[in-house]
């Protein structure tokens, strides 16, 4: 095989698969009007549940492969996470800031016990992850999730309610949209791909994990990954893509360009910042801006102008 | 007498500082029958159609649709039920297409459908009532007036048992109106139901087969055809009050000499928002203490035209000289420190800060020079201009976005009457008041300029409105100004005839 | 039937502090239902939750916070979500650690005090300017290249970070620090903080009254200088023209812009504020509890930049609510790390086989708890209500 190709399978891919779905995750979460601060959290949760979720075949002798039913496990339990936070703050007009990094702390903690016993008991996790070569499965299928994603946002109702209701859900509300419905949706369906990624995260990039995990900040990189492609699920291709490669790829850039680990780290926050500040100079600004109801606590009789 | 369609029974809503919006108030609606309510703005009118929609819970009463108690838990809830409403403020999402926001509304259309079939529905019935919008344009570029006019083709896509229509005809263009009502008697006669909130009084007296009035959110009045007639009306929404309405021109006793110059707009070219020719090659002068009104159907440029010479929006060719001095392209903060009063379209958008009080609101503009608020003072105005406008509850501290719409629209226009020094421009300044309110709006502006000298230029979608109080008029259409006209003189066909051709 | 949510008619009497108390008991009842069902012994964990409450070791944190929440505060009622005061605390860091142990270094016990004094405000002058330059920086990419302020100021904490580190392990690595990459000490004449001696009594009510008037008096100057910033905050938001442009920016800027103000100008400005109290909080750290930063720097600031969003976010944007969050956060963080480190607990996680992740423990109470506290608030202002 060419080196290329294995520089590719060995250390993008698996970056960009799991930078690509958090990220692709946390934009679908946000379209719909809720602040994601809990993203980190959610994504460590993601991690210990796909830890547990690859044992279980071994342990109750299940035929399912167990990289997979960790990232059933995983997607489920951050699903149900999505559920709590979407339904809560659609229901009751309070802080979503608030909620979100309470949430992180909480699923800091959730993730700890999901994945501490796996990792004393067993140790080493190469043998539950998924093979090698399953990350060009990986990113094809995460790739067509994105592309159907992003077509069913611009294209169908289903995705013009998911916008109506981040924009405004006053409006939307009045417009015949169950707000609540459809927040549950978007929130549900945009954290299970954060648990997703981070089931990847450990089962096909790391293949390992620890309890310090969570103090590294990757979720944080793909919120910035997130936000420098303005949540579009297409424009997050490339931009996971870069992400993924810089931050792979730190230790090679390090030595070939000789410049210290520090400078090497920053790079891909430069980069972030850099994309960010190269489209709002473009047209791509006002598609790309934010959810106009992001954040702000929703309270059905509220009088809206 | 038939069954009624629809009734609320004693319905009671109170809003968070006590305000009772609604006291145990009854009504019918009749299938086959055009129900008006009236009411002074803050009467309640918005709040019990609302309570229909399903956007408010009542805190008491009933609904009765077609014999059965029902609650309606959503406005999905009464879309399903056959009650659509077009509300006042309209209730569209600026980043979606027109046809997006419409297919939300269309059960028939599922989930993951596309647009396609959306489209063809909203361009047979838009074609049909003769409404002129791009189905796939955004939202946030249409006017205040265009967005109503989706709204109501919404709500016939809808094919609604009852429709409510919350103050939205006002200032539908004639053409489209008189379609509009074609379209509703036929829509009555199938036996169903329309409820229509308004402030023209003439107007809903014409087509209205039953009239209840809320006064303080008391019912006050339910009269039929039969006996219902203007003064009785005016007199249960407004009582003392009613005797100030009047349509006359305010000619005497204001005649007086007009001064200089003091808005100069010299060949306007300005850009519209999506970078088409908005207005083109526009001039007119004001002159202090005079009043120059502009008619036209909503979107020919009159917005454009005003933004551009606030200095809100950029002016390709041509000049805006104010006072003698030439301020074309130089930002909004010098035409209102040289003492402009500026009303603009969507008021309630762009002229106030719903989440700030009254006095805030009014501190933002007076005390732009001070470091320091002073805040007794603002306060002492804020309370004049409640008083002298009648802002409704007269409470200083309300935050301006629990007030109703007219009212909401009453702290922008008197302040920025009370703030104009040297010029006022303004667009549709009396949008959604109730006829004293307007009344005393149009007096008001008609005094200041008399009596402070002040410039006013103004666009009005109201032809009555631009004859009432223009010292002369212009036309404008596709972005072409004609005129100047002499309201007296000119006949009323020939202005209506160059407002559409 | 269903359950509809109104708004009170009337706000709650003493609303604000009653709901926040019985928010508050509420997470911590629960949390302590899930402690007794995985197997841990709920007095001592109640019993030392509740006592930290009253324990003067949460002075500092709670100095601190409030600082920072009022930073926060400033930008947030302009809806401009900076979750940025990390990195400006750290560029604050990075110019006072410039000014004492570069620029006036010294290796003197003590000196007069006019130096000591012009030393310690220089550098105090000097952070806050930073502070303010790193918010502004942030304000002035959302204000006029129109990226949004939250990945910006995220970004932007990273980059102070990472600076950090550069200059710590290059020109700011102390000359005494045997090969650990981190800086000097603060030269003591430059240190802020007032050392306390005290004596135990044994009697548990007179140690904890003697404790917090010995922390008080271990941090007067950040007492002072709290005081002084909840003065300016208030002052700001409720009578300066200023403030009320920045509650026009959350609420409508279209608004302002129809106005004639300059929006972009608010932004950066209300940005510039909020970074210069961030920043003083962070000299005021440095010289009287810090002294010195080290690689990496992530881990100098206890997070307080991020728990500080949470206390801003917890007094609902309320002036004189702030204090109460920032003491409520600092003990649920306390009470949280001594819950964990119980004997009881350590014993429960070992027989759930997870000895050593004690720290989950730690977590999941303070989540919780906090996310209690964080939804039951909507009392205050709503109530449920039954339809039928
Ligand atoms: N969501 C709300 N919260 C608090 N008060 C409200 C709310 N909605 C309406 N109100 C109050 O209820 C009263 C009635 O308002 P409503 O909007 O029904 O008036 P209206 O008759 O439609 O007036 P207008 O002609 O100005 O539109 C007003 O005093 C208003 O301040
Ligand atoms: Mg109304």
């Amino acid at each position: 095989m060419i080196p290329q190709l294995d520089y590719i399978i060995d250390k993008i891919l698996p970056a960009f698969v799991t930078f690509y779905l958090v990220s692709l995750g946390h934009s679908i979460f946000e379209k719909s009007g809720i602040l994601n601060l809990a993203i980190d959290g959610v994504f460590f949760t993601g991690t210990g549940a796909a830890l547990l979720g690859a044992i279980l075949p071994i342990i109750y002798n299940i035929p399912i492969s167990p990289p997979v039913m960790g990232v059933l496990v995983a997607t489920l339990i951050a699903a149900i996470l999505g559920l709590f936070m979407s339904s809560v703050l659609t229901f009751l007009p309070i802080s979503h800031g608030a909620v979100g990094l309470s949430l992180q702390f909480f699923s800091y903690g959730v993730g700890i016990m999901l994945g501490y016993y796996v990792r004393l008991a067993y140790g080493t996790i190469y043998g539950v992850s998924f093979a090698r070569e399953d990350v060009l499965y990986l990113s094809i299928i995460s790739l067509v999730i994105g592309v159907v994603l992003h077509l069913f946002i611009e294209r169908t109702k289903i995705g013009a309610a998911i916008r109506a209701v981040g924009e405004n859900p006053h409006s939307a509300a009045a417009l015949g949209v169950r707000v609540m419905a459809i927040r549950i949706v978007a929130g549900m369906l945009g954290f299970a791909l954060i648990g997703f990624g981070g089931a990847l995260f450990i089962l096909s990039w790391q293949r390992s994990w620890d309890v310090k995990l969570f103090t590294l900040g990757y979720g944080w990189l793909a919120f910035a990954t997130a936000l420098a492609a303005g949540r579009h699920p297409i424009v997050l291709i490339p931009v996971s893509l870069l992400f993924g490669g810089l931050v792979n790829s730190q230790t090679d850039l390090q030595s070939r360009l000789g410049i210290p680990a520090d400078v090497a780290k920053l790079i891909p926050f430069l980069a972030a910042l850099a994309l960010m500040l190269i489209y709002s100079t473009t047209r791509l600004r006002r598609i790309f801006a934010s959810p106009s109801s992001l954040g702000k606590p929703y309270y059905k009789e509220e009088k809206s102008i | 007498m038939s069954s009624p369609l629809l009734s609320v029974a004693n319905i009671t809503k109170t809003f968070p500082g006590g305000v009772v919006a609604l006291d145990e108030v009854s009504m019918d609606f009749h299938p086959g029958e055009f129900t008006v309510i009236l009411g002074e703005n803050g009467a309640g009118k918005s709040t019990l159609v609302k309570i229909m929609y399903g956007i408010y819970t009542p805190d008491k009463g009933s609904i009765i649709l077609k014999g059965r108690e029902v609650e309606i838990k959503s406005s999905l809830d009464a879309i399903k039920k056959g009650i659509v409403m077009v509300s006042q403020i309209p209730q569209l999402v600026d980043r979606l297409t027109v046809v997006e926001n419409i297919s939300l509304s269309l059960t028939r259309i599922g989930m993951f459908e596309t647009m396609t079939r959306v489209r063809r529905f909203f361009k047979e019935v838009s074609e049909k009532i003769g409404i002129k919008v791009n189905p796939d344009a955004k939202v946030w570029s249409l006017t205040y007036t265009q967005k109503q006019l989706i709204e109501i083709t919404r709500a016939i896509l809808l094919d609604a048992m009852v429709l409510i229509l919350d103050e939205a005809l006002t200032y539908l263009p004639m053409e489209e109106r008189r379609k509009f009502y074609v379209y509703l008697n036929e829509f009555k006669e199938k036996g169903r139901s329309v409820i229509l909130i308004t402030h023209k009084i003439p107007e809903a007296l014409e087509i209205a087969d039953k009239i209840y009035v809320l006064r303080r959110g008391k019912l006050v009045g339910a009269l039929d055809k039969a006996s219902a007639n203007i003064d009785k009306i005016r007199d249960l929404m407004f009582g003392e009050a009613a005797k100030t309405i009047t349509y006359e021109r305010f000619t005497k006793p204001y005649e007086t000499p007009i001064g200089d110059i003091v808005l100069n707009i010299r060949n306007l070219v300005v850009e519209g928002d999506y970078g088409e020719i908005a207005v083109n090659n526009v001039s007119l002068s004001v002159r202090a203490g005079e009043i120059i009104g502009i008619a036209g159907v909503v979107g020919n440029g009159q917005r454009e035209l005003l933004e551009a010479i606030v200095g809100l929006r950029r002016v390709r060719e041509g000049r805006v000289i104010i006072d003698n001095h030439d301020v074309t392209n130089k930002g909004v903060k010098l035409t209102r420190e040289s003492g402009v009063g500026f009303i603009p379209d969507q008021p309630l958008r762009y002229a106030v800060s719903a989440d700030n009080n009254i006095v805030e609101n009014v501190a933002a503009l007076f005390s732009r020079k001070n470091f320091v608020v002073n805040w007794k003072s603002m306060r002492e105005l804020s309370e004049k201009l409640i008083n002298e406008y009648g802002i409704y509850p007269p409470r200083p501290e309300m935050h301006v976005k629990l007030l109703s719409g007219g009212n909401i629209m009453k702290t922008v226009v008197s302040r920025e009457l009370e703030y104009a020094s040297k010029a006022l421009v303004a667009y549709n300044p009396t949008r959604g008041l109730d006829e004293a309110t307007s009344t005393f709006v149009r007096r008001k502006m008609k005094e200041k300029a008399v009596n402070s000298k002040l410039a006013v230029l103004f666009a009005s979608e109201d032809l009555d409105e631009v004859l009432q109080l223009s010292d002369s008029l212009y036309v404008m259409n596709r972005g072409v100004l004609y005129g100047p006209f002499d309201p007296v003189s000119t006949p009323r066909s020939k202005i209506e005839e160059l407002m559409v051709v | 039937m269903r359950i509809v949510l109104v708004r009170r008619k009337k706000p709650l009497k003493y609303g604000g502090l009653v709901v926040a108390l019985l928010s508050l008991l509420s997470g911590i009842f629960v949390f302590t239902i899930f402690a007794w069902l995985i197997g841990v012994n709920p007095y001592p964990v109640v019993e030392t939750i509740v006592t930290t409450f009253i324990f003067p070791g949460v002075v500092k944190d709670f100095i601190i916070l409030t600082l920072l929440g009022y930073a926060l505060l400033i930008a947030f009622k302009g809806a401009l979500w900076n979750i940025g005061a990390e990195g400006q605390m750290h560029m604050a860091f990075l110019v006072s650690i410039y000014i004492t142990l570069i620029v006036f270094f010294t290796t003197e016990k003590s000196l007069p005090l006019y130096i000591s004094i012009g030393v310690i405000l220089l550098s105090i002058v000097a952070a806050v300017a930073a502070g303010a330059l790193w918010g502004g920086l942030a304000g002035v990419i959302k204000a006029y290249a129109g990226v949004d302020e939250v990945p910006v100021t995220l970004i932007l904490n990273y980059i102070a970070y990472f600076i950090g580190d550069i200059l710590v392990y290059g020109p700011f690595r102390g000359k005494y620090v045997y090969g650990y990459a981190r800086t000097d000490l603060i030269p003591d004449p430059y240190k802020l903080s007032i050392p306390v001696q005290r004596q135990l009594s044994g009697n548990a009510l007179i140690d904890t009254v003697t404790g917090y008037m010995a922390e008080f008096a271990t941090y007067a100057v950040w007492l002072v200088a709290l005081i002084l910033v909840l003065i300016f905050t208030y002052w700001l938001l409720n009578k300066s023209n200023i403030g009320l442009r920045i509650k026009i920016l959350g609420s409508n800027p279209d608004y302002l812009v129809s106005l004639g103000y300059d929006v972009r100008k608010t932004m950066v400005l209300t940005f510039m504020l909020s970074g210069a109290i961030a920043g003083l909080t962070a000299a005021l750290y440095y010289h009287g509890s810090l002294y010195r930063i080290e690689y990496p720097l992530e881990y100098n600031t206890a997070s307080y930049g991020y728990l500080a969003i949470l206390v801003a976010w917890l007094s609902m944007l309320d002036v004189y609510l702030v204090p109460l969050s920032a003491y409520i956060v600092s003990a649920v963080i306390l009470g949280s790390q001594r819950v964990s480190s119980l004997p009881s607990v350590r014993e429960a996680f070992t027989r759930l086989q997870l000895g050593g992740a004690e720290m989950a423990f730690k977590l999941l109470m303070f989540g919780s708890i906090l996310l209690a506290y964080s939804i039951l608030r909507f009392i205050q202002d709503y109530e449920l209500k039954v339809v039928s």
